[in-house]
């Protein structure tokens, strides 16, 4: 099923016929929709886990009750008689000024954490950590927001540290996945080396 | 001593967060501007814009995250409020639930400051990650493959854009669409937004050309938003720009802390091979 599906989407880039791009569009629309029932079954499955939290008062009852009562409060507005969805201006009520102001709170936060855990990672004396944190002190630098004559050539800089060193970097990261990708799609596709090997 | 110490550490971040509070209510950024430095890529982006026909559609692929959304927030607005003020409609679709309640909130926003709504579609969310992707790539504009994609999006008006505009952030973001739509639909020119995080992950798709332009740094942003004139339209961007003091004292601060850390690292590093040697 693998193997025919693989060559079908492969074939149906590679080739112009409307009727392999039908039969690729049902395979394509199939992921979509097991995609969407994944999503579905692991909402379900957070809210029974969380359910079972509070009926047997264990883990933390309040984070629990905090969630169902979240997950209700956004499906009675999107789903009640008469409403519009995730369009909804009840919803987006609840998104804009509950959901995002508290999402960007907790991350605002994340200034100072990440330095407080730079801090701990370098006391652990590990060369990597210092080499991150030297690229991160190398970087915070080129990126400092100044104007004139010093802003442009930190600018300059950023840019030729872009293109080359980190460019050069991320071009074969990034080649690399695509070759290690095609290579793994296509063992799956003609079932060579399973994970029985 | 160490209960000092232990005080002044404690004391250390609600300090800053005070201090980087302080600077942001100062009403003047002390002669420092963001937008002064080079302006290549905001120079890319409105190349990109004027290359849009009368009146074009524009999918807005709306996935970023709550964690960067700040850093690009500023430029987002001042970008629609842009396409807007060139006429351009606008179909906002989202590939992960967090882009789809960051899409919503903007979407509020743009209603509540009575932007045209004959100019904003909103397509909602569809799931399926790549799969999604390559399904919109096939079912937008005249030659859809089917009307399946229609059916998922509950509409029957499918744009035919000429171009889309992805905030990135999220899983999906730009590279994605370079991988999964530009193949599909060589005609779609496609510009991002990103947070500085994805700038190493998507300069060599910048640089190929795959993407017509991108605004991805602090910099980047502040110049394009210095360089765009919205008339009626400004009440659209952010009334007020970010605070360069205050991402300069933070950016110092982090610099201070964590210079001071590797130095502390390095100085004992170099007394233990003293010590080493004397021995």
């Amino acid at each position: 099923m693998v193997a025919v599906v693989g060559v079908l989407l492969l074939a149906d880039l590679l080739l112009v016929n409307a009727s392999l791009a039908e039969i690729a569009g049902v395979a394509i629309d199939a992921a979509i929709l097991v995609a969407a029932g994944a999503a579905l079954a692991a909402v379900a499955s957070l809210a029974l886990r969380r359910a079972g939290d509070l009926v047997r008062r264990r883990g933390d009852p309040i984070g629990a009750a905090v969630v169902l009562g979240g997950m209700a409060a956004v499906l009675i507005a999107g789903l009640r008689p008469g409403a519009n969805g995730s369009s909804d201006p009840a919803v987006g009520w609840l998104v804009s000024a509950l959901l995002i102001p508290m999402g960007a709170t907790l991350f605002a936060l994340l200034f100072v954490t990440t330095l407080a855990a730079s801090r701990r990672s370098l006391a652990t004396r590990s060369r990597e950590a210092t080499v991150l944190v030297t690229a991160a002190v190398v970087v915070l630098v080129l990126l400092l927001p100044i104007g004139g004559g010093v802003g442009a050539w930190l600018s300059g800089a950023a840019g030729w540290a872009l293109d080359v060193p980190i460019g050069a970097v991320f071009r074969g990261m990034l080649v690399g996945v695509a070759i290690l990708a095609a290579v793994l799609a296509a063992r799956t596709v003609f079932g060579v080396g399973t994970t029985d090997e | 001593m160490s209960d000092r110490r232990a005080i002044l550490g404690r004391m250390a971040a609600p300090a800053l967060l005070l201090v980087l509070a302080g600077a942001v209510l100062l009403p003047a950024n002390i002669g420092l501007r963001l937008d002064r430095a080079d302006s290549s890529a905001s120079r890319g982006m409105n190349a990109a814009l004027d290359r849009l026909p009368v009146d074009p559609m524009v999918l807005v692929g709306f996935d970023a995250d709550l964690g960067t959304y700040a850093e690009v927030r500023p430029t987002v607005r001042a970008l629609l409020a842009d396409l807007l003020a060139r006429g351009a409609n606008l179909a906002f679709i989202s590939l992960t639930p967090e882009g789809r309640a960051l899409a919503i909130a903007e979407l509020n926003r743009l209603d509540r400051l009575e932007a045209n709504p004959r100019q904003i579609m909103d397509l909602g969310f569809l799931p399926g990650a790549e799969a999604a992707l390559v399904a919109l790539a096939r079912g937008l504009g005249p030659n859809a493959a089917d009307g399946t994609i229609s059916a998922l999006l509950g509409t029957t008006e499918l744009p035919d854009p000429g171009m889309a505009l992805v905030i990135g952030g999220n899983d999906l973001g730009p590279r994605s669409w370079v991988e999964q739509v530009a193949p599909r639909r060589e005609s779609l020119e496609i510009v991002a937004v990103a947070p500085t995080v994805l700038l190493p992950e998507l300069q060599p798709y910048l640089a190929s050309g795959q993407l017509a332009a991108l605004l991805a740094t602090p910099r980047d942003g502040a110049a394009y938003r210095a360089s765009v004139e919205l008339g009626p339209l400004e009440r659209l961007a952010e009334p007020v720009e970010p605070s360069s003091l205050a991402i300069l004292l933070g950016v110092l601060a982090a610099v201070m802390v964590l210079g001071h850390s590797l130095g502390g690292g390095l100085a004992s590093a170099l007394r233990a091979v003293r010590s080493r040697e004397t021995s």
